[in-house]
């Protein structure tokens, strides 16, 4: 599905990511964790192709394509999505409006014909149920005045509208009380399956309660210093990060 | 002030001397107004109010009055009732079928004259501000004034006043075009500027009385050819308790200059002006919007949203005056600013002017690109750069069309502003 290879990247001369190697198989959870500044974000921003990081060296494969080579939208066309970690406020567009258009686009990708305004509002109804959104978020500006809470309910709500096949959540799970965190992982876990990978990105074991991960990656410097199963998460929550660096130092 | 060259004064006198036979009634307010004209003359950069629009090209051309006979293609009516004034006549066989709507009267200068009207306020030339040369000018050159009346306490239906010029001749025109609403009247009157993409000069005044406790809701579009130099002077004065509540579109027209001025001359009175501007292409639209607060508990809101492309540039002035003893008023100004491309320009100033204590003022003013946090979230989700452009372009100016509360002129404004960007955001593709 995924596969990056010795990944460097670049936010003006500050050098962020080192030669990251990561290898994503369809139907895996990944989640990535580490420590502030360790380029978690960085690497969510050059898989969704964010103007501003430059990516020096390395390679990723996207289903076999150069996904570096892809404009934003042709990424989330081909089944690419990223989950805001801070979505943006754009009064006076229309929140149905951009599922619509977007939905419609990733259906044309995929050789299905538009949705027609019944079949949509069907679909985004039963999605928003699931949630919990109230049908008034329709009819608002794209996370016009939303709560930190309803902008990630709101991304996660695009994500079971457009059904991708790789997600990236950067941290999804902060600022989210515990109830709103339950929706979340609720929503991501409905849209688990054989052919969908999952990148959770996330500072924090808390959402690894909610969204059991196959594998658990610490990032640190810019590389993946280790790789482990979800008890690693366990560990990294009681012991820190110190720890891996301390050991990655040694080898 | 710049007095105009003696060959081009020669040729503005030529055509005033030409008005003369015809309308010997009105002969010494027009003598005095194309005097005041010819004392003006026509701007140059230092005189206020003009910094940033150049006549120059106006000035280099010679336009013939226009005749007013030859055919006109008209679009179709956005009310139920329609006027249509022809380089500056009213044209009743052009008119809809339908009668006025009930409580609004329409008549000729002549007609006005006639029953008595005086000539010097229906001719008026009010003092002040960029455009009043032009005023003048139009003083003494139209060929006919149109005069509205909505009658006492009649909620009339909504009017279309089409103002266009004879089609594929180029000339000027000086339509003018006075509305009295009585008192307690409320009236919604559309007045759309058309015309094609023969070069001409289009001189309109627009005079607005606003009687006690009356609404006058005007929406006005502009939306001439590239080739149109359009000048117009539009004043409301407003009495205790009246409203006047102007939306405007200043869609084109090469070279646009728009003076909208509210006076707010009794207590209590309101008014909302509100509007948008599209510079596209190498249009140049000039946006001067001045609230006179003269009494206590007065009122106005100013809110334009201007937009330029290409090497379109769009200059907005907005000033409110609080005048001394206007105490307990209320103004306030927003202009935003968009800049679609890097060649285009925007000049905004907001200002103003407080001679009372107790009042409220605010005002802001913002000139900016479409948000690339904004852009990146919609592409990511699937839309393609021109649709995201599209669709911020679009939420730019809704606030501002979103208010137009008269269906049929809202939805011209949102086709008119889809089919312009939509030819733009070609160009970028």
């Amino acid at each position: 599905m995924l596969s990056i290879r010795n990944l460097h990247a670049q936010i003006g001369d500050r050098k962020i990511l080192k030669g990251l190697d990561l290898e994503i198989h369809a139907g895996e959870v990944h989640a990535i964790m580490g420590p502030n500044g360790s380029g978690k974000s960085t690497l969510a921003s050059v898989l969704a192709g964010r103007a501003g990081v430059d990516v020096t060296e390395g390679r990723v494969e996207y289903l076999g394509q150069d996904l570096l080579a892809m404009e934003p939208e042709d990424r989330a066309r081909a089944g690419v999505f990223l989950a805001f970690q801070y979505p943006v406020e754009i009064p006076g567009v229309n929140n149905a409006y951009l599922l619509k258009a977007a939905l419609n686009a990733v259906r044309k990708q995929r050789g299905l014909s538009e949705l027609d305004a019944f079949e949509f509002l069907a679909l985004v109804r039963d999605k928003m149920k699931l949630m919990q959104m109230d049908e008034s978020f329709l009819n608002r500006g794209v996370n016009e005045g939303f709560s930190g809470g309803e902008k990630k309910r709101n991304e996660i709500l695009q994500m079971a509208m457009l059904e991708p096949k790789l997600a990236v959540l950067d941290e999804t799970d902060s600022g989210l009380d515990i109830d709103a965190l339950r929706v979340v992982a609720n929503g991501v876990n409905s849209l688990r399956g054989p052919e969908r990978s999952i990148v959770l990105v996330t500072h924090y074991q808390r959402l690894l309660d909610y969204i059991e991960p196959d594998f658990v990656h610490v990032l640190s410097g810019g590389r993946i210093l280790k790789t482990g199963d979800k008890s690693l998460a366990l560990e990294l929550e009681k012991r820190g990060y110190d720890w891996v660096q301390q050991e990655a130092r040694v080898a | 002030m710049s007095a105009a060259p003696a060959e081009l004064l020669g040729h503005y006198r030529a055509a005033f001397e030409a008005m003369r036979a015809g309308h010997e009634a009105s002969a010494a307010q027009r003598a005095a107004a194309f005097d005041r004209f010819a004392t003006l003359g026509f701007p140059a950069a230092r005189d206020e109010g003009w910094k940033y629009t150049s006549l120059r090209r106006l000035e280099s051309r010679r336009f013939p009055v226009g005749a007013g006979a030859s055919d006109v293609t008209l679009p179709a009516s956005l009310a139920a009732h329609r006027l249509v004034i022809v380089d500056g006549q009213l044209r009743s066989d052009l008119a809809s079928p339908g009668a006025l709507p009930a409580g609004v009267r329409v008549r000729s200068l002549g007609q006005a004259h006639a029953d008595g009207e005086s000539l010097a306020a229906l001719l008026r030339v009010t003092q002040g501000g960029g455009t009043e040369r032009f005023a003048a000018l139009n003083a003494a050159l139209c060929p006919d004034v149109v005069l509205l009346d909505i009658a006492a306490h009649t909620v009339a239906e909504p009017l279309e006043v089409l103002v266009a010029t004879s089609a594929g001749e180029p000339g000027m025109s000086h339509p003018r075009l006075v509305i009295r609403a009585a008192a307690g009247s409320t009236s919604r009157i559309i007045v759309r500027h058309l015309g094609d993409d023969a070069e001409r000069l289009v001189n309109a005044v627009v005079d607005v009385e606003v009687g006690p406790d009356a609404a006058v809701h005007l929406y006005r579009m502009l939306d001439s050819g590239a080739r149109t130099f359009h000048i117009e002077r539009l004043e409301a004065t407003v009495a205790q308790r009246g409203l006047f509540v102007a939306h405007d579109a200043q869609l084109g027209a090469g070279l646009a200059r728009l003076d909208l001025h509210a006076r707010l001359a009794a207590p209590q009175a309101a008014a909302e002006l509100t509007g948008l501007f599209l510079a596209d292409g190498t249009r140049h639209l000039d946006t001067h919007v001045h609230v006179d607060h003269l009494a206590v508990a007065t009122r106005s809101l100013q809110d334009y949203r201007g937009i330029a492309a290409g090497r379109g540039r769009a200059v907005f002035n907005g000033k409110a005056v609080v005048h001394v003893g206007a105490q307990q008023s209320q103004a306030r100004q927003t202009s935003r600013n968009l800049l679609l491309t890097p060649g285009a320009e925007i000049d905004t100033k907001p200002e103003l002017e407080i001679y009372a204590d107790d009042v409220q003022c605010s005002h802001g003013a913002t000139t900016g690109q479409l948000d690339p946090a904004a852009l990146f979230y919609l592409r990511s989700r699937g839309l393609t750069e021109m649709e995201a452009r599209n669709a911020l372009t679009r939420a730019f100016t809704g606030a501002v069309v979103s208010r137009m509360d008269h269906a049929p002129f809202a939805q011209r404004v949102r086709d008119a502003l889809d089919a312009r960007l939509a030819a733009l955001l070609e160009t970028w593709s």
